[in-house]
């Protein structure tokens, strides 16, 4: 048997850089936008009373 | 059977040629697929409606039944990982990502079942035993030959992988939301046609890693990187066999360190939507504290890359040190942030961001810490009993934090007060490892593994 002596290609180990890459992007992108929750403006204080908050 | 050799370790040697960084992605593509588990609070609600669709009717499961499914998922992580690390040594990479990936999906298939047959017995047969068998051996199986390829770098290489384990979830959650979409109706939640799909994508995305991986051949090393001569004391060349490592002092005082760590981290993890809520009343509603819950798994993720790789930098008991002597500091310090206190929402999210943080972190640093004292021969097999430590502590922390906290609450302590008690119980905890962290001594000559000679005698290794 011949030994492969192949060197990995630049564009191989691109691609599955981008193939692992692309779903946490995503999963990263997602989660960010719900992240983004905490900062928004809170409603008046009468809309949001204290006994409405869920507890553990 | 043949059929099947190309798994074999042999097999997977690679050529001369071949790019370490192509590891990483095999890696992450297992990672990335077994970190769901920590999405699968999102099937609660659609499990506990299969009868009632839109809203739980009689006979419908309870959530507190549906809850065993991911307890089990977690204890079975730990106990494959411990049981299975030493085959895994043996089979090589390749054929352990395969079981995982098989067990993974089979979780998945089984649970479908489950869920149109009605019998919960089967999600936690499917979900939970077989599927959290797949869990442990896919995460301890790219672990060795990750830092067998970065020897340079083993910090980095293994926080990548397991920071693919944080995202996981991240991937998971949306994942998972938008298929119950597309298939809901018809009298069904979609949850069934769901885990089908969800089985069939993570079982092809890990092939991709399965078919991807290779282990470095015999004396490899990185081109131009030579061992240090002078080496750190802290850092062995030589080797520990599973079994030996497991009955030194060192693997039990980085089994305590692993604990103290993650239980603390679930001390947050476990409250942080009602406790944002409770100690800024008014201000902090559900959606907000969602956002936090978000903010913090983005932390726990990248928390996995930065300390991994600053370990490889200051060493591995020194990053400790600081996941341990900061952390005690800083959740000490967090109740006094709240609204009777500094009423800073800054603070309170910087301060969990730091500590969520460190969490990962700790996660993420402990296979090259291994890697240090054991040496890489059996690196997986060790890491795998060490995770036993993850699965008592995914039962202390919830026990500690919700249980002391019925208690104070029974016993007339206000809600904010009793956080305050609880982060504090925390900061002991913390204290706790921080101990055993500065007992971490090099491991003892006598412990090492004896190797053949040029000579044809025995004499401790490498």
């Amino acid at each position: 048997m011949t030994e492969n002596k192949t060197k990995s290609s630049a564009a191989t180990i691109l691609l599955a850089w981008v193939l692992v890459g692309v779903p946490l992007t995503w999963g990263v992108y997602n989660t960010l936008l719900n992240s983004m929750r905490l900062f928004q403006v809170p409603a008046a204080p009468a809309s949001a009373p204290a006994s409405s908050t869920p507890t553990k | 059977m043949a059929v099947l050799s190309f798994l074999d370790r042999e097999r997977s040697v690679a050529h001369p040629g071949y790019s370490r960084w192509l590891v990483p992605p095999a890696a992450l593509a297992i990672h990335l697929s077994i970190g769901q588990v920590y999405a699968f609070s999102v099937f609660k609600i659609p499990l506990s409606q299969l009868i009632g669709v839109t809203k739980p009717a009689a006979g419908d499961w309870k959530q507190t039944q549906i809850a065993w499914i991911f307890s089990l998922a977690i204890v079975m992580l730990g106990l494959s990982a411990a049981a299975f690390g030493k085959w895994l040594e043996g089979a090589g990479p390749r054929k352990a990502m395969f079981a995982a990936a098989v067990c993974f999906a089979l979780g998945f298939y089984i649970s479908y079942f489950g869920v149109v047959t009605h019998q919960l017995w089967l999600l936690y047969f499917g979900y939970g035993v077989v599927g959290g068998a797949g869990l442990g051996l896919g995460y301890i199986s790219p672990v060795s030959t990750l830092i067998k390829w970065f020897p340079d770098r083993p910090g980095l290489a293994t926080g990548m992988a397991i920071m693919g384990f944080g995202g996981g979830a991240m991937i998971g959650s949306p994942l998972s939301i938008k298929l119950m979409t597309l298939f809901k109706g018809g009298g069904e939640t979609g949850v069934g046609k769901t885990f089908l799909v969800m089985g069939t994508i993570y079982f092809i995305f890990m092939m991709f890693g399965v078919f991807t991986i290779r282990v470095p051949r015999e004396g490899w090393k990185p081109e131009g990187w030579t061992s240090p001569v002078k080496a750190n004391a802290m850092i062995t060349t030589h080797n520990v066999d599973v079994n030996t490592a497991f009955g030194t002092k060192q693997f039990w005082l980085l089994w305590i360190v692993l604990c103290t760590n993650v239980t603390a981290g679930i001390g947050i993890i476990e409250q942080a939507s009602p406790m944002i809520q409770e100690l800024f009343k008014g201000a902090i509603g559900p959606i907000a504290a969602g956002g936090f819950v978000g903010l913090l798994s983005l932390f726990n993720m990248a928390g996995r890359f930065f300390w991994s790789t600053v370990s490889d930098y200051i060493g591995r008991k020194p990053t400790y040190f600081v996941f341990f002597a900061l952390g005690a500091v800083l959740y000490f310090f967090l109740p006094q942030t709240g609204a009777n206190h500094l009423n800073s929402i800054a603070l309170f999210v910087g301060i969990s961001a730091i500590l969520l943080s460190m969490y990962g972190g700790g996660f993420a640093t402990v296979p090259a810490y291994l890697r240090d004292l054991f040496g890489t021969y059996h690196v997986s097999a060790i890491h795998g009993r060490l995770l036993t430590a993850w699965s008592a502590a995914g039962v202390l922390g919830p026990v500690l934090v919700n249980y002391m906290r019925e208690y104070q609450l029974a016993h007339g302590v206000d809600k904010t007060g009793a956080y305050q008690t609880v982060l504090h119980v925390m900061a002991g905890l913390l204290v706790v490892g921080l101990v055993a962290n500065l007992l971490v001594r090099p491991v003892s000559e006598k412990y090492w593994m004896l190797e053949k000679s040029p000579a044809g005698t025995a004499v401790r290794g490498h």
